[in-house]
């Protein structure tokens, strides 16, 4: 599983550092996740430190981080860095949204009022075919239908996210989201059922999703 | 609809197994309603009730619970109220639920709905928190238990509900199956997607009447070439076979004077029509039509006589 970040444009980025008045920087840039989507790594860190140099900022610090989404790796990495962080009026964040929000909320305490920016935009937790080739197929809904749906995911594949499609927008198999280039998902949801001979399934109507538990913040907390 | 309770003239008339002639208005971008209401006028002598639209293909128009109450108001047609789950959650479509009956609606088509995408207001949020099956057992909830999610309501809403099928599906089955859904939900009637194709429409109706669920052809006698070209390239799942398209074009172009073009334009509906509605009512497939001749009123005086209703 790979969270998929796209490039956000270079100068929707470099216009909020000029309206938060930053000078000095510190690059963190993800060697997991947004290192494959080309995003981050070690190319990432590079581009962006020469795009900022020539815009005048001053990079006081570069770094390609793997897990920058672990508050544990963060906190290991501002430890070590705490001398460049004293001098910076930002980070300034190669990775997704959740790379982000470590660093804010490993970095809060000690300095409240360190800004922290990003690069990207997080588009889906994605399925990879091949580089450059990644597809939503999961959207962590927090109740899995799959064992039901022949292992294909009505919430992701339908555009409407529905419990019982096919709708009245599905044209010979496709989904008039997307002038019908795309399948529609509960017909490939229905050929799975018809292969794995339970169709049963299929016509099970099914009731809305319940919304309860996921509407809302969530979180996994187990110890 | 069996020993049910009877809310609605349509849902009296189909009890009573009469056959079914509904109309549709499509209400647009305005807050004007004298064609529609017009047009509701013209079409009230010959039809049980006329299904108003929900911002087809997506694109904005007034709301169909404000206009069915004001044209139920001011003609006395009897409407059959479009909803769809594409725009407002569960609990917004519960209130509009009882909403619509306290405003005298007595019949919803539960339907999916285009996706915002489709339309003019691409932007907008995609909510589909129910879907057109579940909106159904919602409506049942409330109408035959007087509870939503299992807590009561003071005074409940009366209305019938009923689906949409699309007989031009592919692949059939999954559509059949899904009308199987439907019924379980509670439709008490289906209205179906405009068809062209008698052998596809016999299979799918075929098909469907285990489930036992009156249904309602959806036909659409086209006014002109353009109309039926608008149609064809346009409306989701529909094709106007090119054997059609041919015979109105040359309509369009071997005929000039206006008036003989529309004489002969109805006259090629009744004469498609006819032997189509003839057929599929001799087999017993069907309860009704549901003519959605939007702005071609004068269809319906001669079309009643044409399909027997």
């Amino acid at each position: 599983m790979v969270v998929i970040t796209t490039k956000k444009p270079v100068d929707e980025v470099l216009n909020v550092l000029k309206e938060n008045n930053v000078k000095k920087i510190f690059i963190v840039s993800c060697g997991v996740c947004a290192a494959l989507c080309q995003t981050g790594g070690e190319d990432g860190l590079n581009e962006w430190k020469e795009i900022l140099e020539k815009e005048g900022f001053e990079i006081v610090n570069g770094l390609v981080v793997d897990d920058v989404c672990d508050n544990r790796e963060m906190a290991k990495v501002l430890r070590k860095n705490s001398e460049d962080i004293e001098k910076i009026d930002a980070f300034v964040t190669l990775s997704c949204g959740l790379g982000v929000q470590s660093i804010v909320e490993t970095t809060s305490k000690k300095y409240p009022s360190m800004k922290v920016f990003v690069t990207n935009n997080t588009e889906f937790m994605g399925m990879t075919e091949r580089i450059g080739r990644f597809y939503m197929r999961c959207l962590g809904c927090g109740d899995c239908l799959l064992n039901e749906t022949g292992g294909i995911c009505p919430i992701t594949t339908c555009a409407k996210a529905l419990m019982n499609g096919p709708c009245g927008g599905m044209v010979d198999g496709k989904c008039e989201v997307g002038n019908y280039e795309r399948d529609c998902g509960w017909v490939l949801i229905y050929n799975r059922l018809k292969a794995i001979d339970r169709l049963d399934l299929f016509s099970k109507l099914r009731d809305a999703r319940d919304w309860s538990e996921s509407g809302h913040q969530r979180e996994v907390v187990f110890r | 609809m069996g020993e049910k309770k009877i809310y609605s003239k349509l849902g009296e008339v189909i009890a009573k197994g009469d056959f079914v002639l509904t109309g549709e208005l499509e209400p647009e971008k305005t807050c004007d309603l004298s064609h529609t209401i017009q047009e509701a006028k013209e079409m009230a002598p010959y039809v049980v009730a006329a299904n108003v639209t929900d911002s087809p293909l997506g694109i904005v128009t007034i709301n169909s619970m404000a206009v069915s109450h004001i044209i139920q108001k001011e003609t006395g047609l009897e409407c059959v109220w479009q909803l769809t789950v594409r725009d407002v959650n569960k609990l917004g479509i519960a209130g509009m639920i009882m909403g619509g009956h306290a405003l005298g609606l007595r019949n919803i088509l539960s339907l999916t709905g285009d996706h915002p995408n489709m339309g003019d207001m691409p932007e907008s949020k995609p909510v589909f928190d129910l879907d057109s099956a579940t909106l159904i057992k919602l409506v049942r909830e409330m109408v035959d238990k007087g509870s939503i999610n299992g807590h009561e309501i003071e005074h409940p809403p009366t209305l019938h509900v009923g689906g949409a099928a699309n007989p031009n599906a592919d692949p059939m089955e999954a559509e059949i199956l899904k009308i199987g859904r439907k019924a379980e939900a509670g439709a008490e009637f289906i209205q179906t997607q405009v068809v062209y194709d008698i052998d596809r429409t016999i299979e799918f109706l075929k098909g469907i009447q285990k489930y036992k669920v009156p249904v309602m052809l959806g036909i659409f006698p086209m006014k002109s070439y353009g109309m039926a070209k608008g149609f064809d390239m346009f409306v989701p799942g529909v094709d106007v076979p090119k054997d059609i398209l041919a015979k109105w074009k040359s309509v369009k172009t071997d005929i000039t004077d206006k008036k003989e073009q529309k004489n002969v334009y109805d006259q090629l509906n009744y004469e498609f029509f006819k032997p189509f509605i003839s057929e599929l009512k001799s087999k017993n497939l069907l309860a009704g039509v549901h003519c959605m001749a939007v702005h071609y009123t004068r269809i319906f005086p001669k079309l009643v006589e044409v399909i027997g209703a």
